[in-house]
């Protein structure tokens, strides 16, 4: 494992994820959030959880990296881009069982989903494109 | 690909994570979720999207089994409870996130955790014990 690029793709996969999210569903699906508040915290009370936020989008671009570094999905920008779309794949199954329990609009499902595969796929590319890791794992 | 041993360890998987979801999600941690109400469906509308939870539980499998088809070709239980485990990690990421937007408890969110870290890493072992392909250098 190349520990020096592991973090610098890390952190550009973080940085991303962030903005990414905050752009995302913090500004253009604000009027939708909007809509179905009761299943919101207040804003007051999502700002002093914040921190969540940060570690649950840290975790994700760490694990992200990690697998990719494991040699599971191979290297290059393009098996980056493979293992992104695989894992929003297995996320959006994850929605369709949240849709199923909450009364979430279906709206927000496909958009949740857009942005999922955006986010994957720019976040495989980036990590792609700085990490390439030693060997395929084989076994 | 052997998609023989695929579809077994894709019907496999499913029948573990719908048992166990029903289990640890449906009947354990049944209280827990009541004390958020307002998050959940009500029962009788729950019913008719019953449906979208058993084909979030078949995408799930089908992309967890493809996953550890693609990444893990030699199989093993071990390597796909571990690939099972780390796909767990990303998930747990985005509950951390739901947590922070969401009246979620901390109940809720430590059970949900668990879930996940052992309904991937047990379906991963499951599918790599299952599905181990003649050909382990093919990617």
């Amino acid at each position: 494992m190349n520990w020096k690029k592991f973090f610098i793709a890390f952190v550009a996969a973080f940085i991303f994820i962030f903005l990414w999210g905050w752009i995302y569903n913090g500004v253009l699906l604000k009027d939708i959030y909007a809509q179905t508040q009761s299943l919101w915290r207040p804003r007051a009370e999502t700002m002093s959880l914040f921190h969540w936020i940060i570690l649950g989008q840290a975790g994700l671009a760490f694990v992200f990296v990690m697998i990719y570094g494991s040699g599971f999905a191979g290297g290059g920008v393009a098996a980056g881009i493979k293992l992104g779309i695989m894992l929003e794949l297995l996320a959006i199954s994850m929605r369709f069982m949240i849709y199923a329990t909450q009364p979430l609009p279906a709206e927000l499902l496909v958009l949740w989903s857009i942005g999922g595969f955006i986010e994957m796929i720019v976040t495989g590319a980036i990590v792609g494109a700085i990490y390439k890791p030693a060997a395929a794992q084989t076994s | 690909m052997d998609w023989k041993k695929f579809f077994i360890a894709f019907v496999a998987a499913f029948g573990f994570i719908f048992v166990f979801g029903f289990i640890w999600y449906g009947k354990l941690m049944h209280g827990v979720h009541q004390e958020v109400p307002a998050l959940w469906r009500p029962e009788a509308e729950f019913g008719s999207y019953f449906s979208w939870l058993v084909f979030g539980h078949i995408v799930m499998a089908f992309f967890l089994t493809l996953l550890c088809a693609k990444f893990v070709p030699a199989g093993g239980a071990g390597a796909c409870a571990r690939l099972g485990i780390l796909l767990a990690l990303v998930y747990i990421g985005n509950d951390f996130i739901i947590y922070a937007v969401q009246p979620l408890t901390t109940k809720i969110l430590c059970g949900w955790i668990v879930g996940d870290l052992i309904m991937f890493g047990v379906a991963g072992a499951i599918i790599g014990a299952i599905y181990k392909s003649s050909s382990p250098a093919a990617t």
